[in-house]
């Protein structure tokens, strides 16, 4: 009884833990792996943006060609402004977090740890990436990590051998590359979250202003017709009004305090076959002692027509 | 170093034909077999390899699968449609857009008939034709570079 009763005690000490210490480590692209079976819209957007709504550049290196079973590395930039802070949940500062995603061509995979080269180890150092889902070993998620550590994520990445699975080939791919710095400003709910602009959802009279004890803040407004009505604001906003002012609907009610945004880009990769790029260089010196002996024989002919006049 | 044969001058024909400006096919160096069986072969043999080497080094992209039920974020014609599709994206009635691409094959049409207006064919004795010719080369190329770029930047290029 009292054994079951420990059991019971922790699970819901553990599951409530979960709901009041903050997780970054399976936070935000969870909730896009919780409802989307394939991160890339059929329009081409990763579904990163439909939380991460502001839009700020990504930059992405990726090699021109790889070779089958190698390892390279696919880095992801992420640039913002040094030591640039946002507003967390509960509305006090933060600094900012990324997070980026790497969709990789089919058999395409993270690379084990084993063939990892010593430079990749450095620079991977305190990243943990995660599989998009069990069966999509070719994407894969890294985040949220502190910003200011990696504004500049490497992907070792593990290209696939054509002689060995029968559905890869060798050719030109694209990789569909996302990374994001900053919280969203929806939730999957639709909710907006504090890192956002309140507006007026009507016009009217400010009566009075009210701050919970969580920094939630109540507005109080008459409208034209005289009736009450009221704005909730969530914690960690700046307001723009004071009680008194009358406001438009639409107005501003508070600052925009994003600071991040998420971007996303296309690169294209050439799975390359050892056996091709042999027989291109062979060809290129055929090619060329040809073109060679014809200017001889060319040189040849002429000295003949020297000699005997045309 | 190389064959070239000396015009005959006592052909009166070919002297006929030099008076004339033609006829210089008959001296110089000879196309046969010098060029045609010698450094033709050179230059096939390279435009094969360069076709070679891009058809390994940079082989050609399958896209993505085509969905007609979804519109890529960003859309763009093959590249030399992209001034017109940028007329088409500019101008905010489709009609007026439609109108004015209409006037791009309707220009090229009427240009045979009224290119005889000025009987030079001296580029610098034309300075209409120039002009305008000029000034295509430009536009064309200002809003086929605006197609590129996202609608906001496309007039201006992002540059003010």
């Amino acid at each position: 009884m009292s054994r079951s009763f420990k059991l019971f005690l922790c699970s819901f000490i553990l599951g409530f833990s979960i709901f009041l210490v903050p997780q970054p480590s399976w936070a935000y692209p969870f909730w896009a792996q919780q409802k989307f079976e394939n991160p890339r819209e059929a329009t081409g957007k990763i579904v990163c943006a439909n939380c991460h709504v502001a839009s700020m550049p990504t930059r992405a290196e990726v090699p021109q060609s790889v070779a089958a079973d190698s390892v390279f590395k696919t880095v992801v930039e992420i640039p913002y402004k040094k030591d640039l802070q946002e507003i967390g949940a509960d509305g006090s500062k933060v600094p900012l977090q990324v997070g980026a995603v790497v969709m990789l061509p089919d058999g395409f995979k993270l690379a084990p740890q084993e063939r990892w080269t010593d430079e990749i180890k450095e620079e991977t150092q305190g990243v943990y990436f995660t599989q998009y889902s069990e069966e999509q070993e070719n994407i894969i998620l890294v985040g949220p990590l502190p910003g200011d550590q990696n504004r500049e994520i490497v992907f070792p990445v593990l290209s696939p051998d054509p002689t060995k699975d029968k559905n890869i080939n060798f050719g030109k791919y694209s990789i569909h590359i996302g990374g994001n710095r900053g919280r969203g400003q929806v939730y999957p709910t639709g909710e907006k979250s504090n890192n956002n602009l309140f507006t007026a959802t009507d016009s009217g009279t400010i009566t009075s202003i009210k701050t919970n004890e969580d920094g939630t803040q109540i507005i109080n407004l008459n409208n034209e017709e005289g009736e009450s009505f009221t704005e909730n604001l969530p914690a960690g906003t700046t307001l723009l009004i004071k009680e008194g002012d009358t406001i438009e609907k639409g107005a501003k009610l508070t600052e925009d305090p994003n600071v991040g945004g998420f971007g996303q880009l296309d690169k294209e990769i050439v799975l390359q076959s050892k056996a091709r790029v042999i027989g291109m260089i062979i060809f290129f010196i055929g090619v060329g002692l040809s073109q060679i002996m014809l200017v001889l024989k060319k040189k040849q002919v002429e000295k003949v027509q020297a000699a005997e006049g045309i | 170093m190389s064959t070239l044969k000396k015009p005959d001058l006592s052909d009166t024909k070919l002297r006929a034909k030099l008076a004339k400006g033609m006829g210089h096919n008959y001296y110089g160096e000879p196309a046969w077999p010098n060029d045609l069986l010698y450094i033709f072969p050179v230059v096939i043999l390279g435009t094969i390899a360069c076709v070679v080497g891009l058809a390994v080094l940079d082989p050609a992209f399958l896209g993505d699968k085509a969905n007609p039920f979804a519109t890529p974020l960003e859309i763009l014609p093959e590249w030399y449609l992209y001034p017109v599709f940028q007329i088409l994206r500019v101008v905010p009635n489709k009609l007026l857009g439609i109108a004015l691409q209409t006037l791009i094959p309707l220009g090229l049409m009427i240009l045979p008939f009224i290119e005889n207006v000025n009987k030079f064919a001296n580029p610098f004795r034309r300075p209409v034709a120039m002009s305008l010719f000029l000034f295509g080369t430009v536009l064309t190329m200002y809003l086929g570079i605006g197609a590129c770029l996202p609608i906001d930047k496309s007039l201006t290029l992002g540059l003010f």
